[in-house]
């Protein structure tokens, strides 16, 4: 201690002009934190708004995701219980979750290629029978199909097991959605396109090989991705009839524990990495198909 | 061709025939013996009965009891998990052969399924938020309560509840709530208590094991009152195979006798469930 003073004086903290400047630094601490934000906030997009285009892009990408990580870091996650887990999550759920879809995404484009012609055809069975299909899986919950499949089709004798129920499901839902887009994009070619191949000699098949498809593409690929991202999330819907994809672990992995936000919130990011790989992919295909329109 | 292929033929005309899977005496059991396994449904999100352990596998008291079982029968578990309504919707058409999953044989349930043997009873109590004041039950009248769904935790809240099976010791409905909210599990139902006493729940219905676990994990809940009810819990098969139904009231009851059920319930629960008391 210093030298003690012994002159009996007021205490600091209890003189009038002390409080009254504690009391005036409180009130306006709000406003100055409020202004520093508002600065902060304000020199940073004005900031961004004078770098290159592709640079922005990449920062306001790198803030948002910032601002996600705070919202995870109020959870308080255990680490090292995500980091034991995230191997089975990924040798397990991963691969199962992968497979089903791909298998799935196959099987919808094969079914919305053929429903898609049907659909456009003369034929009155062919319409009929495409235009029934689309309805009817567009128009029912996409769990509902997986019930009913799974426990269904066994009252008529089949009994299918959950992985391939779930894959039909999938694809038959997926197929009818795809069918329209399919639809949509060859109906979206001129008819002059038609007129002119079918002059020069060219059959349906060849026609709808050689220059429909082909200008069709580009009008199909980015909803077709929109699609594919979307089914590899309702993929999660197969974890009712117990297949242990992704969503199925993450909701089973933390339970004994209560840790089950650990796994949802891994579950999340894994579903959303595989999504940024879809759309990467989609983006290539898109920039392949508009080579035509590059000058 | 075998008799046995034959048959296995046969098998297959009639199910053509008739357009569903048969279970006549002793298919099940037949199929069991023959393939050296028996696949067991369960549920993978309801600990300490079952669950996936540290290890990634499943584990629990229903899991080991399943395990005993086969045991007794001399043929290997396997275990698969679809989700609790699959199971309970019945026409399981040969995809397991066995439920060892904690289901109340309740008279309805008895019209689908088969209750071999009742293996153990749960205490079924009212978890409340720590900060509630509710002391007795009479205190949760006219408020919210949260169950999970189809469960008879909900059906006791709702006043719906008949144990009606053998040996179901009585209860009396001590709950009055204003309403019932489902759940998928009994965690989500936590989940929306712990947020707050009377926040989106005032109560939760549920079995007194997963009600402690869930105050040894740290949620802010307690249990209020006695055990409403003492739930009997049964392994479930489908109807139609009596040998198949012996063989496992024969392999539960040696398992009574031998300590075996009071022991694994000991281990998963620190008390014996294998007996009311």
């Amino acid at each position: 201690m210093l030298y003690p003073d012994t002159v009996e004086a007021e205490v600091l903290v209890h003189k009038p002009w002390f409080v009254a400047t504690m009391f005036g630094v409180g009130l306006y601490g709000r406003f100055a934190i409020g202004f520093a934000i508002a600065v902060i906030f304000t020199l940073n997009v004005v900031l961004i708004g004078f770098a290159p285009l592709k640079l922005q892009i990449g920062i306001v990408w790198l803030e948002l995701l910032l601002l996600f990580i705070a919202f995870f870091e109020t959870f308080h996650l255990s680490l090292p219980f995500i980091r034991e887990k995230l191997p089975f999550l990924i040798s397990q759920g991963v691969v199962t979750t992968l497979y089903v879809s791909a298998i799935s995404i196959v099987i919808a484009s094969v079914i919305a290629v053929a429903g898609a012609v049907a659909k456009l055809s003369s034929n009155g069975f062919a319409y009929a029978i495409a235009s029934f299909y689309t309805s009817f899986f567009r128009g029912l919950p996409l769990l509902m199909q997986v019930y009913l499949i799974y426990l269904g089709l066994p009252q008529l004798g089949f009994v299918i097991n959950a992985v391939p129920a779930g894959i039909l499901a999938l694809s038959l839902c997926y197929g009818a959605y795809m069918t329209e887009i399919f639809r949509s994009g060859i109906q979206s070619i001129d008819r002059g396109q038609w007129e002119a191949s079918r002059s020069m000699g060219f059959g349906f098949a060849l026609t709808m090989r050689r220059i429909i498809l082909p200008q069709a593409l580009p009008v199909i690929i980015p909803p077709t991705g929109n699609q594919f991202i979307s089914m590899l999330k309702d993929s999660s819907l197969v974890s009712v009839i117990g297949v242990w994809e992704l969503m199925f672990l993450a909701r089973t992995l933390g339970q004994k524990t209560f840790q089950h936000m650990e796994m949802l919130i891994s579950a999340a990011m894994i579903y959303w990495v595989l999504s940024i790989c879809l759309e990467l992919i989609q983006s290539r295909i898109e920039r392949h198909y508009a080579r035509s329109k590059v000058r | 061709m075998t008799f046995w292929n034959r048959r296995q033929l046969t098998m297959a005309a009639v199910a053509l025939a008739l357009g569903a899977y048969p279970a006549h005496a002793g298919a099940v059991l037949d199929r069991v013996t023959s393939a050296g396994t028996l696949k067991v449904a369960t549920d993978a999100n309801w600990a300490p009965q079952s669950f996936m352990n540290a290890n990634n596998e499943l584990d629990g008291f229903d899991v080991d009891v399943a395990k005993e079982i086969g045991k007794h029968l001399g043929v290997k578990v396997e275990f698969v998990t679809p989700g609790w309504d699959i199971i309970t919707a019945g026409n399981w058409a040969g995809r397991w052969d066995m439920h060892v999953g904690s289901m109340t044989p309740t008279k309805k349930r008895a019209e689908i399924f088969d209750f071999p043997a009742v293996y153990y009873y749960t205490p079924a109590a009212v978890a409340v938020h720590k900060d509630s004041k509710a002391k007795t039950l009479a205190d949760l009248d006219g408020k919210v309560v949260g169950a999970t769904s189809t469960s008879t935790f909900e059906a006791y809240a709702k006043k719906e509840l008949t144990l009606d099976a053998a040996g179901a010791p009585p209860f009396e409905y001590k709950l009055n709530p204003k309403e019932v909210h489902s759940y998928e599990n009994s965690t989500t139902a936590f989940d929306d208590l712990r947020l707050g006493d009377g926040v989106r729940l005032d109560a939760v219905v549920s079995s007194l094991p997963s009600i402690l676990d869930a105050v040894k994990a740290g949620y802010p809940i307690k249990q209020v009152g006695e055990p409403v009810f003492y739930e009997p819990l049964a392994i479930a098969i489908e109807h139609g195979d009596p040998e198949l139904s012996a063989k496992i009231a024969d392999a539960v009851k040696a398992m009574k006798a031998d300590g075996t059920l009071s022991k694994l319930s000991e281990k998963w629960y620190g008390q014996d469930y294998s007996k009311t008391n």
